[in-house]
Parts: structure tokens; C-alpha cells; sequence
């Protein structure tokens, strides 16, 4: 394994950014995220797990689509947004990795390939850090991650106490070590096992079970104190609906796509006022629904790696956890 | 705690058996020992799960406004700061006071949960008091039908209420700029800020429209920027210091300075004014005075 001591990580950060794109989880007025090197303020945050996922360095918050202009009865497009430039993901944690599985899922199979999404996923090249000790609110272990383990990175880190050890799982993570080699000590060290996360759930049979539960009072007694706030998808790694928009100045303008939440009120509020989801209660039972029944429908697999960003973010502990345990406990009579 | 844990849960439980409340509204214990999130109580076998503990932060009055139409009534537990949301949205004519039933507790205070989250034992004594309660001038409940516990003193250190305000007004404008710009860069518009709002009120928010499309839902700077200060002026006069936004954010955004150098300019303009203090106290913008300054125009 190849190591560096913590205290020099920086440099190696600030190496890499002068050659190349990278962005690393730092801490600026409180808030833990990823940010460009060297454009970056505050300092490098690899305590815990960022606020915000990397999400939106593959799928942003704003993205610009095309633009187009109009001249009397013609319209032309003027300019399509072109392909994303090389970067590099440093410090990402392995739920935030397999995350990339589900929006892998959603935006390029299923006979529909996003190129924007794409572009940017084939140019980001993952250094993934594993964790020693999973915070409270982290339960990656219930949905069988290994906290200390990113098979879908190209490169794996992992916390050695005074160092970090790489290690290379694809060839382009090879050929990312080989290039900075003169940052690194080779040393015979293995990697370090994670803790068990304490906080757990059972997911097992779920999906069959919500399946019956569209109707169920159970989300009767849930929604009341929710706030239909965008906290929670908003902070989510595997959420990724977003909406499409334009701007119009005179005769020229452009389109864009943004993040959209289902919590919010006028998600699928449709042109003539209806809104199928007209209130909290069905607009909760939607995110639980998606994670936990239609996404594992759909790809067979669930929509939560267990960052726990929701339950630590929600503003009135909305816990998926609980709502599971929840959900278990219910007696459906056959 | 336990006395007024033990007194909420018989008011709840006879408000309920005698079906005067269709709903009690509280909190209970979260995942963690440091959360005592709100509840929603249906059943008089169900009040064991109220409490009252130094995490009971989040204002209740909000929620009031989704029972407008229920038909039965609600009954709602009040600190300081939630009171004063009350008397708000009554002012506002949002909701009846017949259709609420009160219980004030007055309050010393909820703990700080960030710091709680990173304290490794359950030790709520070690822990500051929350940033929105260290300016508390108003802990004990305006209005009520119940008072549970003895009235307590507001020891927040009044004189330096607008302290973070001098700080700002000290700043060139230039300065000021790159102050705001920088916060509501952050911003991720997630309306966390304007949910949980007593003085939000509108039937439907300006930022909800699609047609006209005042807010563009583009995050950027310019459209942030029009979010913050549209909200911060909606709130003018109304806002009751509660300081549930700038808690919620998760973008830990300074919301209650810019809701705080309002309320310094209302008061130098219009003369002191708590919103949600007194009932029959309009807010300075909601009234029409003939004599009013005219320094905006
Ligand atoms: S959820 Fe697991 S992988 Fe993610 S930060 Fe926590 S321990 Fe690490
Ligand atoms: S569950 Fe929590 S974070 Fe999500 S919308 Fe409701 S209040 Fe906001
Ligand atoms: S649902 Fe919550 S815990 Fe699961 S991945 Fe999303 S934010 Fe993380
Ligand atoms: S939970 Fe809601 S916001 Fe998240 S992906 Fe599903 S529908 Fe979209
Ligand atoms: S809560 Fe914070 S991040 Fe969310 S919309 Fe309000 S200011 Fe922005």
C-alpha cells in the first residue's frame, strides 16, 4: 500500500490541483462539502462525512442545457452545453460511492442514456476514502456496505492514525498513484477494518410489505410534522429528480435543468392547478416510497446507502430508520 | 422537567377523553437522546409519548395553519417564542383563538444540539444554550388557557441585543455585499427557512408561483439574492425572533442578522416594536398611519 502522512495531504492536494481538476470534502462557516482545490476556502474536512454529498459534481444543482434564440417565425438552437472536463473526486466515502450505482441506474440505463450525466461521470476519476469509526447517524452496514471498502472507486484510501494508504482498484486510479509517486511511501500495512455502524435496520422483506401499505393509516400519523422542507432530498446522495425550466430575455434565452424535490408543493402540480400529491401526507409517503419500494421495483436495489443525512439534517428528525422499524412492526391481516 | 412532563401528559389526556381536541400537538423523544422532535397526539392512550426536556426547541405554532380546516380543535403546547407565533398568526387572522386550546410552559431554555451531537455521553448539562435562546426575551408564554411550571426570568443580555447588527452596519457597502453574497451563496434554496416560519403565512408563497415565475429556479447568485431579501422584507414587522430559520438552515446561513437589522430599523424608524407581543399592536407595516416617516420613498 502507498502512504502519506495526514499532514502532507495538502500539498499532494495542492500538487494535483495545479495540474488537474480536484475537489476535496472541506469545511467553510460551518458547512462540510466538496470543493474545488485551490479555489477552495476553509480547510480540508476528512473527519467525518461531508454535509453535502459530491452529488452535484456529477448531476449540479443548475445545469445549463442549451440555449436558443427566435427570429420572427424561425428558432434556432445556438449552443448545447458541451462535454465535461476531467476531474478528480477526492475523499469521497464509500455510501457516497455506491450511491453513484443508483443514479448510474437512473440516468444511463433503462434505454435512456443522459448524456450530460454521463459526460461527467466518464471524466470523474473517484479516491475514495474509507472510514474507520461510522458516525451515530451513519447505517451504511444495514444495506451490506463495508464502511472502510469502496469497490466502485478507482482509487481506495484508507486511515492509517497518522497516515492515509492508497490503493488502486482500477487503472486509471493506478496510473492517478503512479503519477504523484514521489508523494508516497510504500508500506507493507493492510487495510484497516471499520467499526460496525450502531445504528441499525432491517430492510429485509420491506419492499413486499410496502407494497401493501400504499393506503395503510400508518402515513396518516407520520406526515403532521414534516415541514415540506427540501432538507432531506436535497441532502440525499441517491435522490436526483430535477426539474426543466427555461429563461427568455426578448428573443433569445436557454434551458436548464435544477434539482426538484417531491417534499415540495409544486412537485407534479400539474398546468391546470391538480396535483396528484396534494398534501404532505402524499408527498412523504413518495420519498419512502421511492427509496424503499419503486426504485427496488425498478432496479432492484434500494435508494439509500445510509448516510444518514436526512435523519441528522431534518429539522423534525423524520428518521427512514424508524419509519422501517415502523413499517415492520405493522400487522397487515391477509 | 419530570413534573411538567407528568402535568403535560394529564392535560393532554383530559383534553382528549373529553373530546374537547381532536389533536395534541407536542414533542416526544427522537432517535437521539439530544431530539425531542414534535408529535401529534390522537388518542388518550397515546399521551405517554409527550415530554418537556431541553431539546423541545422546534416552535409549534406553524402547524396551526395546517388544521385551519379541521373542524374539531387543536391543542397546542406553547413556550415564549411559540406564543408569540400564536398571537401572529392570530393577528393575521389565520386562525380562531376559540378553535385552539394553549398550555404554556414557560421555558428556560433549549440546549444547543449541534454541540449535543458531538458530546459522546448523554450529559445535556454540559451543553450552551441554543444560539436562539440566548437572546430570549420573551421565555414565558403570552397567551394560554393552561399555565404548566413557575414563571421564569429572562436573563438574556438585552443590551447587547443588536450587537451582530453594529458589526454589519459597521461595514462599507461594498463590504456588506461581499458579506450576503457569500452566506446566501451557500444557499440551497431547500425553503427549509420559510416552512418553518411562524410569520410566513401567505396562502401561497411568491416563491411557490409558477406563473408569474417571480423566483427563477435557478440556483445562482442573482436569484438567492432576490430570495433573501424578498423573504427578509415579507417578514418585516412580523418577524417574532423565534429563530427557527436560522436554526433549521442546513447551510448555516446568519438568516436572523438580516431579520435582526430590520427589526433595529423598524424600531429607529417607527419606534420600538415586538412582533407577536401584543394582539391588539398591529405590526408598523401592516397599519396605516398618516404620520408615518417617509424615509423609503
Ligand atoms: S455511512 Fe458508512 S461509509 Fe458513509 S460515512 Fe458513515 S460509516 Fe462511512
Ligand atoms: S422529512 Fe424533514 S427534511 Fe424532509 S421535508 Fe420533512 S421536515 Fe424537511
Ligand atoms: S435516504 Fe437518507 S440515509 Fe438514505 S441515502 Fe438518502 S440521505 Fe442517506
Ligand atoms: S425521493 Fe423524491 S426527490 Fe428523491 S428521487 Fe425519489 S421522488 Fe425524487
Ligand atoms: S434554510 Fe438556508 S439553505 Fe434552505 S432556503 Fe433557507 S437560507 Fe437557503
Amino acid at each position: 500500500m502507498k502512504t502519506i502522512k495526514k499532514a502532507k495531504i495538502a500539498e499532494l492536494l495542492d500538487k494535483i490541483a495545479a495540474e488537474q481538476t480536484i475537489f476535496a470534502p472541506v469545511a467553510v462557516e460551518g458547512v462540510t462539502r466538496f470543493a474545488r482545490w485551490g479555489q477552495h476556502k476553509g480547510d480540508l474536512y476528512l473527519e467525518g462525512n461531508s454535509l453535502l454529498p459530491p452529488k452535484d459534481l456529477l448531476f449540479p444543482q443548475t445545469e445549463k442545457m442549451y440555449s436558443y434564440h427566435v427570429k420572427g417565425m424561425t428558432a434556432a438552437v445556438d449552443e448545447v452545453a458541451t462535454t465535461a472536463e476531467p476531474q478528480i473526486i477526492f475523499g469521497i466515502r464509500p455510501c457516497d460511492v455506491k450511491s453513484l450505482e443508483m443514479l448510474d441506474d437512473v440516468f444511463l440505463t433503462k434505454g435512456y442514456v443522459d448524456e450530460f450525466y454521463k459526460s461527467r461521470r466518464d471524466n470523474t476519476l473517484l479516491v475514495a476514502l474509507g472510514c474507520r469509526k461510522p458516525e451515530p447517524t451513519c447505517f451504511c452496514t444495514s444495506w451490506g456496505i463495508d464502511p472502510a471498502q469502496a469497490p466502485g472507486a478507482d482509487v481506495n484510501a484508507f486511515d492509517l492514525g497518522e497516515e492515509l494508504g492508497f490503493e488502486a482498484r482500477t487503472e486509471a486510479g493506478q496510473k492517478f498513484l503512479d503519477a504523484y509517486t514521489q508523494f508516497f511511501s510504500e508500506a507493507s500495512s493492510s487495510a484497516p477494518k471499520a467499526e460496525e455502524c450502531t445504528l441499525k435496520v432491517d430492510p429485509e422483506g420491506i419492499t413486499e410489505k410496502l407494497q401493501k401499505m400504499f393506503e395503510y393509516s400508518l402515513w396518516d400519523e407520520l406526515y403532521h410534522k414534516c415541514l415540506g422542507c427540501g432538507i432531506c432530498t436535497y441532502v440525499c446522495p441517491t435522490c436526483h429528480c430535477f426539474d426543466i425550466q427555461s429563461e427568455n430575455r426578448g428573443d433569445q434565452g436557454f434551458k436548464f435543468r435544477c434539482w426538484d424535490s417531491c417534499m415540495f408543493s409544486e412537485y407534479t402540480r400539474m398546468a391546470g392547478g391538480h396535483n396528484p400529491r396534494p398534501s404532505k401526507k402524499e408527498r412523504l409517503r413518495n420519498r419512502f416510497l421511492h427509496k424503499l419500494q419503486y426504485f427496488p421495483e425498478r432496479y432492484n436495489k434500494f435508494a439509500c446507502v445510509g448516510c444518514g443525512r436526512c435523519l441528522s439534517k431534518c429539522p423534525v428528525n423524520m428518521d427512514i430508520t424508524r419509519l422501517i422499524d415502523r413499517v415492520k412492526e405493522v400487522k397487515l391481516d391477509e | 422537567m419530570k413534573e411538567v412532563t407528568q402535568k403535560m401528559r394529564e392535560i393532554a389526556k383530559e383534553l382528549l377523553e373529553k373530546n374537547e381536541v381532536e389533536y395534541v400537538v407536542g414533542w416526544e423523544k427522537g432517535t437521539f437522546w439530544y431530539q425531542s422532535p414534535p408529535c401529534f397526539v390522537r388518542r388518550a392512550e397515546e399521551v405517554e409519548r409527550l415530554v418537556w426536556d431541553e431539546f423541545c426547541i422546534n416552535n409549534l405554532a406553524k402547524y396551526l395553519l395546517d388544521f385551519k380546516h379541521l373542524e374539531g380543535k387543536i391543542a397546542l403546547f406553547v413556550k415564549g417564542c411559540d406564543s408569540r407565533g400564536i398571537i401572529r398568526l392570530l393577528q393575521d387572522n389565520q386562525i380562531r383563538r376559540d378553535r385552539v386550546v394553549l398550555v404554556g410552559i414557560p421555558c428556560k431554555g433549549m440546549k444547543d444540539v449541534t454541540e449535543a451531537a458531538k458530546l459522546e455521553e448523554e450529559k445535556p448539562e454540559k451543553l450552551p444554550l441554543a444560539a436562539k435562546c440566548q437572546e430570549c426575551r420573551y421565555p414565558n408564554p403570552l397567551v394560554y388557557d393552561y399555565l404548566i411550571g413557575e414563571e421564569v426570568v429572562a436573563t438574556a443580555g438585552q443590551e447587547d441585543r443588536f450587537s451582530d447588527v453594529a458589526e454589519l452596519e459597521a461595514m462599507s457597502p461594498d463590504e456588506r455585499y461581499e458579506y450576503w453574497v457569500g452566506h446566501y451563496d451557500r444557499c440551497i434554496r431547500c425553503f427549509a427557512c420559510r416552512n418553518v416560519c411562524p410569520a410566513c403565512n401567505c396562502r401561497e408563497c411568491c416563491f411557490d408561483l409558477a406563473e408569474p415565475r417571480w423566483l427563477g429556479k435557478r440556483v445562482v447568485r442573482s436569484e438567492n439574492q432576490f430570495f433573501a431579501i424578498t423573504r427578509a422584507m415579507h417578514v418585516a414587522g412580523r418577524c417574532t425572533e423565534c429563530g427557527e430559520c436560522e436554526r433549521v438552515c442546513p447551510m448555516n446561513i446568519p438568516i436572523m442578522k438580516l431579520n435582526k437589522k430590520i427589526i433595529k430599523d423598524i424600531n429607529e424608524l417607527f419606534g420600538p416594536y415586538d412582533a407577536g407581543v401584543d394582539l391588539e399592536d398591529k405590526p408598523p407595516l401592516g397599519k396605516y398611519n398618516p404620520d408615518d416617516p417617509d424615509q423609503f420613498m
